[in-house]
């Protein structure tokens, strides 16, 4: 068994924190674990690359190669396009379309892509996955700050590596009390925006 | 045994404590900066951050030369401003086991260059070295570090990559074994001065060329001890081409071949000086070899060398040409790269990738240092100056939309190089930025040499309590070190006492920084203005800010969407929508400098 997950977000988006989830579970489970990430400044609204490695055998890099993550989580889609080289053929992406400007794309010397070239260009590609609003959903339930664990819980809808049930207990260890009835509902409304995206 | 995730730089610092270092020093620097606070949390381990790496290798090789265990901590460029002891001390030797940390950054991903101390430390210096493929023999490797060093009198060294440094993996760990030998300094002026003396008993030679003889010779000890070093093996298969992992490069190879799907004939050389036994041996009956290394050819060409030397004719690839020259390895350069020499073929053209939109750094919303540098750019804008740049989180200045340094290059030169444009007859202002870390760091002299020179420059410093670039270390101008509260040296008052003239401000405050700015420009000579406000990410959270916080919100009324706060800005909480300002309230900290920026008075 090999599971190459990466995640890519920008800075703030919570990111770090999906990626230690799955790592820990995998590692409660027995599996061997490898993981790194890659934040230049990312609290300066850089870009944040998450690599989380799980197999039953050794793995020898942390970084996965390109072609060979099963799931590309694209916590934002700008971040989601630059590293869909990673994606698998057979891989599922799930990629949140809510955008977050770039500095370069608000000063006009830059182009920020619409959804719908980002779409476009990641279908031309061939790869399956789910577009959904995680953001939206997030804020609907009254906090931005779910974004990640939103995205966490549709993880749990395309892979059963990892039952959704583990990784929901796991996460809420690592968090305050007071957050946990919000993140345990913004898990299930993700989980369920897989399949229901328009 | 017990086993355990950890990150590699948890790894060596738990190598380290296992292994009974007393002291351990460094001065931050991504991607090693975690090992000395991770060390200085085990009981026993004094841990401090020096003011730069040259110093920090001195107080571990000063603990070392006191019969206790020591370890210095640096990134490669840490390792170029401590180049000059390392030049001295390897002609010495230590005493109790020493390990030198530097770490590379390949890629230059959180760096100003890419370079390979591999060079510095052994081609040049004439160290052992050794370089982990992995966070399990990052452990290992730290371990059997001060064994060898104490064995052999040498400073040894370990080189992580940022892909080992900042990698979590399982790892098989021991018990912290806090060593309670006696600190006791044997004084040997024979060994530890390193002097142009005549030395009686050798004839009459020099103590340089002495010392030079102990080094060169212990290279024979160093290269039976890695002869026999678990760290370097071949693994067998048939095939008249061959590979050979260095370092994470191993990794990357073993990655590589599992895709590849046939076993390879691999050599994993994680030493220097090589095994050259083991060398000679895996080249038997290959035609061809393929080096992966990060990322100078330096094993590459000793291989060469020593296929000369012993009449092997082989062909040696790597770096120096087959392989790209510049950047990181991974499995998939590597996985091209043995496809390519199993077949006979050039490594294939790099297709260039396409472009998409960057995300660059910039300042946080409410940091000081965006308020500095747009009062800083104002006063330059008018008298046309130049700002030279320096280290830390005020670089992003350099970038858009800021665009104001004119260079970086390393630590503490901004200030020679400013009074430089001034001796070169630049007749308009020019102005040294740096931040208080740096500062003391390497800035201290520079700013002597400026003053005892004649300087007429404006140096100004970003006095902001911390560390920030690395994650908020303390540094002499902080109100603690690494153990305790201490009192803060001014930075001010420092430069004051040099002869400059000091003048302050609080960079929240635009209009005021912009005015001391100006009056400094005014006088002649070196000025010093200290522009003085705390870090707001990390004394934010501690509810300490140095701005008094404010609603920000922009009057549609009066906003033309002009864009000059985006344009000229760049604070994340600030776009444009719908041809008016929009600052969205959840990446706002309420500091207000934007109120300044807005020409027509429209952010309130």
């Amino acid at each position: 068994m090999k599971f190459d997950l990466v995640i890519a977000g920008v800075g703030g988006q919570g990111n770090i924190l999906a990626s230690q989830v799955v790592a820990k579970c995998a590692m409660d489970a027995g599996y061997n674990v490898v993981n790194t990430e890659t934040k230049g400044a990312a609290q300066r609204g850089g870009s944040v690359l998450s690599h989380v490695r799980i197999a039953d055998g050794e793995i020898f890099s942390p970084l996965v190669p390109a072609g060979q993550a099963d799931v590309l989580l694209g916590f934002e889609p700008l971040e989601a396009l630059r590293y869909i080289g990673l994606l698998s053929k057979k891989g599922t992406f799930i990629i949140n379309t809510a955008p977050v400007p770039t500095i370069l794309a608000n000063m006009k010397v830059d182009e920020y892509p619409s959804t719908e070239q980002i779409v476009a260009i990641i279908k031309d590609k061939g790869l399956a996955g789910h577009f959904l609003n995680a953001t939206r959903a997030a804020k609907e339930l009254g906090n931005v700050l779910l974004t990640n664990v939103v995205m966490l819980g549709a993880l749990t809808a395309v892979s059963n590596v990892l039952s959704p049930d583990v990784i929901l207990k796991k996460l809420l260890t690592m968090v305050d009390e007071k957050f946990h009835a919000d993140d345990s509902r913004a898990f299930a409304v993700g989980r369920g925006l897989i399949g229901k995206e328009g | 045994m017990q086993k355990e995730f950890m990150l590699g730089n948890e790894a060596i610092a738990r190598a380290a404590a296992e292994s009974g270092v007393k002291v351990v020093a460094g001065y931050p620097g991504t991607p090693a900066t975690e090992i000395v606070d991770l060390c200085g949390g085990y009981p026993g381990v004094y841990a401090e951050w020096s003011t730069n790496e040259k110093h920090a290798f001195e107080v571990a090789t000063a603990a070392s030369l006191t019969n206790q265990r020591s370890m210095a901590v640096m990134k490669h460029n840490g390792t170029n401003a401590a180049t000059d002891f390392l030049m001295h001390v390897n002609f010495t030797g230590i005493r109790a086991g020493m390990v030198l940390i530097t770490a590379d950054d390949p890629g230059g991903l959180s760096s100003q260059c890419e370079e390979d101390t591999r060079i510095l430390v052994h081609n040049y210096a004439h160290l052992p070295m050794f370089d982990p493929s992995s966070v399990q023999e990052a452990y290992a490797m730290t371990k059997a570090a001060f064994e060898l060093s104490e064995k052999t009198e040498l400073v040894f060294a370990l080189r992580p990559v940022m892909r080992i440094n900042h990698a979590g993996g399982m790892v098989e760990y021991g018990a912290a074994a806090p060593q309670s030998r006696p600190a006791e300094f044997v004084i040997d002026r024979k060994r530890f001065v390193m002097s142009a003396v005549v030395e009686k008993e050798s004839g009459g030679e020099l103590r340089p060329k002495m010392r030079h003889r102990w080094l060169n010779a212990k290279q024979d000890e160093l290269r039976a001890l890695m002869e026999a070093s678990p760290f370097n093996r071949a693994e067998k298969a048939p095939g008249e081409v061959g590979f050979i992992g260095c370092g994470i490069g191993y990794a990357f190879l073993k990655e590589a071949e599992r895709i590849h799907g046939a076993k390879l004939p691999i050599l994993k050389l994680s030493t220097l000086p090589l095994p050259e036994g083991k060398v000679l041996d895996f080249v038997s009956g290959l035609k061809k070899v393929v080096v992966f290394e990060e990322v100078e050819p330096v094993v590459e060409k000793l291989i060469k060398e020593l296929c000369f030397e012993h009449k092997v004719v082989l062909e040696v690839l790597g770096r120096s040409g087959y392989l790209p020259k510049e950047g990181e390895l991974s499995t998939n350069l590597v996985l091209t790269a043995v496809e390519a020499a199993l077949a006979g073929k050039p490594y294939p053209a790099t297709v260039q990738g396409q472009y998409v939109s960057a995300r660059t750094r910039t300042q946080c919303s409410g940091c000081s240092h965006r308020g500095l540098l747009v009062a800083l750019k104002e006063v330059v804008r008018k008298n046309g100056g130049v700002v030279t740049g320096d280290i830390g989180c005020h670089d992003a200045g350099t970038f858009e939309p800021m665009n104001l340094q004119a260079t970086i290059y390393c630590m503490g030169s901004s200030i020679p190089m400013a009074y430089g444009i001034k001796k070169a007859g630049f007749d308009k202002p020019v102005y040294a930025l740096i931040g208080d870390s740096t500062f003391f760091h390497n800035g201290l002299t520079g700013l002597a040499s400026a003053i005892y020179n004649g300087g007429d420059i404006t140096v100004v410093i970003a006095y902001n309590s911390t560390t920030a670039m690395t994650g908020f270390q303390p540094h002499p101008g902080s109100a603690n070190n690494l153990n305790q509260p201490v009192t803060p040296i001014d930075p001010g008052a420092v430069a004051a006492a040099m002869g400059a003239k000091v003048f302050r401000c609080n960079p929240y405050n635009v209009e005021e920084t912009a005015r001391v700015i100006g009056e400094a420009t005014a006088e002649t000579g070196v000025k010093v203005v200290i522009a003085e406000a705390l870090c707001y990410l990390k004394f934010g959270r501690e509810g300490k800010i140095s701005f008094t916080p404010r609603q920000v919100a922009v009057d549609e009324a009066v906003c033309n969407g002009c864009g000059l706060c985006v344009r000229t800005f760049g604070c994340p909480a600030i776009s444009l929508a719908d041809n008016k300002a929009a600052i969205e309230p959840s990446g706002c900290n309420g500091c207000g400098v934007c109120v300044s920026v807005c020409k027509r008075g429209a952010i309130k």
